[in-house]
């Protein structure tokens, strides 16, 4: 397992060079930080699936010693390894940069990052080669551009569930997202590995 | 004997083609060709071998163990050398020895790069700058860094030029001065199996038609030749496949002994080489 999961650093050691470029572009352009936070949390974990979409990846990895489920196992595990050290280096940089940041901010960009990669990690496994990262790219671009005003929308059309949202105290809500973007999270985890053990290469 | 690999009444189905009912043994300590046309169901077998594919039916064993419950156990024992490369490509023989090492329990990085050095493989260039040949070589040498005791190739000499698979197929009988080895490679170049094999498996359209010594096969089959005139019902019942033509037939046998007593000295029976078995079990004679 933990091989796997030290692949992707061997594997992406060039990309990992653009990482620091790509945070301090977003940093100095003034991004909100949770936005920062987000695309730092998203950037190894992703790259790793669009590595892995290739069938002659899938090929080498189930001829060697590996279970379909510890591959499985390895992508969900490595990419909330990754999404915190991605996290941990923006931290770094941000103080760096002299910019604020909240514990909040951390907190909505490991959700939103959750959230995503619950839905992505398993189209990984369903649609075809070659179009998924375009797939994904796409949603996520899309998501970014039409997610918040759909919530603002939202939160204007339906006061029931502001007025639902404001009545809970702030610990409930904090434990609440968290449940709910687990269990989202291990669903998701649980289907790829159905969705995987039953492919062939 | 003991057999590394087993298969049981294997079958697979596919739109338009399948691997039916399919029983096939390889034993320990031996070379064995796997041949059979493009689309004859190699691969297909191969991959249901390594647990690519699951098959419809049927059982599959290799050291005696199921994958369903031994799957690491079996592959730490394998080693593997696909028809196209399988690593990543961007990547350079070092990186690809720290992705892959690890994953066995016998790596021996002192053995890799020995091999390294052996097959004259550069390590910080890039695998997509590799020629097939040396990607072949790499594979290789990744499987006998983690001594494999079963090496499966599919097809590992197509596309490589007449030198290259000779020093492949010589590297293969070198790997073989270790008798606990087995290697089950698949081919459709017939003249492989003639340098290198000890056993010979024919498959054709899913079917496995033979599982043979390569001396049994030498002994078995034969090419008979003579007078068209020759032949009528009877006759033919000792022959597999008969091409006619105007200058006389020529046909297989399976039955040498029958075809002696039958024909006596009116007939050629002359050694049938791998490709002229391949040639009449596939029928291809009925199409010409």
């Amino acid at each position: 397992m933990f091989n796997l999961i030290r692949r992707d650093v061997i594997l992406q050691k060039w990309q990992l060079i653009i990482f620091i470029p790509c945070v301090a572009f977003f940093i100095m352009m003034g991004s909100h930080p949770a936005l920062t936070f987000l695309v730092a949390a998203i950037f190894i974990p992703f790259n790793a699936f669009f590595y892995d979409e290739k069938a002659e990846t899938n090929i080498l990895l189930n001829s060697l010693p590996y279970t379909r489920k510890t591959i499985i196992a390895s992508r969900y595990i490595g990419a909330i390894v990754y999404m915190g050290l991605g996290i941990g280096v923006t931290c770094l940089a941000l103080l760096i940069a002299n910019t604020s940041y909240t514990l909040t901010d951390i907190a909505i960009a490991s959700g939103l990052f959750f959230v995503f990669a619950s839905f992505t990690f398993p189209l990984f496994y369903i649609l075809k080669p070659g179009y998924i990262s375009t797939v994904v790219m796409l949603s996520f671009l899309v998501l970014a551009g039409i997610g918040p005003r759909t919530v603002l929308y939202l939160i204007d059309k339906l006061p029931v569930i502001t007025d639902f949202i404001n009545s809970l105290s702030m610990s409930v809500i904090y434990t609440g997202s968290t449940l709910i973007v687990m269990f989202l999270y291990v669903i998701s985890w649980v289907f790829t590995t159905i969705v995987y053990q039953r492919k062939a290469f | 004997m003991e057999h590394v690999v087993e298969l049981k009444n294997v079958t697979k189905n596919f739109k338009g083609f399948s691997v039916e009912n399919m029983d096939l043994q390889v034993k320990k300590g031996f070379v064995t060709g796997f041949i059979g046309a493009n689309g004859a169901g190699k691969s297909t077998t191969i991959k249901m071998i390594m647990n690519l594919l699951k098959p419809d039916a049927g059982e599959v064993k290799v050291f005696g163990l199921d994958f369903k419950t031994h799957e690491k156990e079996i592959k730490e024992r394998i080693g593997f050398v696909y028809d196209s490369n399988v690593f990543y490509e961007g990547m350079n023989l070092k990186d690809i020895k720290r992705v892959v090492g690890p994953a066995y329990k016998q790596w021996d990085d002192h053995l890799f790069y020995q091999y390294v050095e052996q097959f004259e493989l550069p390590l910080n260039k890039s695998l997509k700058k590799f020629s097939k040949g040396m990607q072949m070589k790499a594979s290789l040498a990744v499987a006998l860094s983690h001594r494999a005791e079963l090496i499966i190739m599919d097809e590992p000499t197509a596309g490589l030029d007449p030198i290259f698979r000779r020093e492949l197929l010589d590297l293969l009988q070198e790997i073989m001065i270790d008798r606990n080895r087995t290697i089950f490679f698949s081919t459709h170049i017939t003249t492989d199996l003639e340098r290198v094999a000890d056993y010979i498996a024919f498959i054709n359209k899913g079917e496995l038609l033979f599982n043979q010594s390569m001396l049994d096969v030498a002994d078995n089959y034969a090419l008979v030749k003579g007078s068209v005139e020759l032949l009528d019902r009877d006759t033919e019942k000792s022959l597999l496949h008969v091409h006619r033509a105007s200058t006389g037939f020529e046909a297989l046998t399976d039955n040498i002994q029958a075809v002696k007593s039958m024909f006596g000295d009116s007939v050629v029976i002359e050694r049938a080489s791998m490709e002229d078995i391949m040639y009449y079990m596939k029928g291809g004679m009925q199409h010409v």
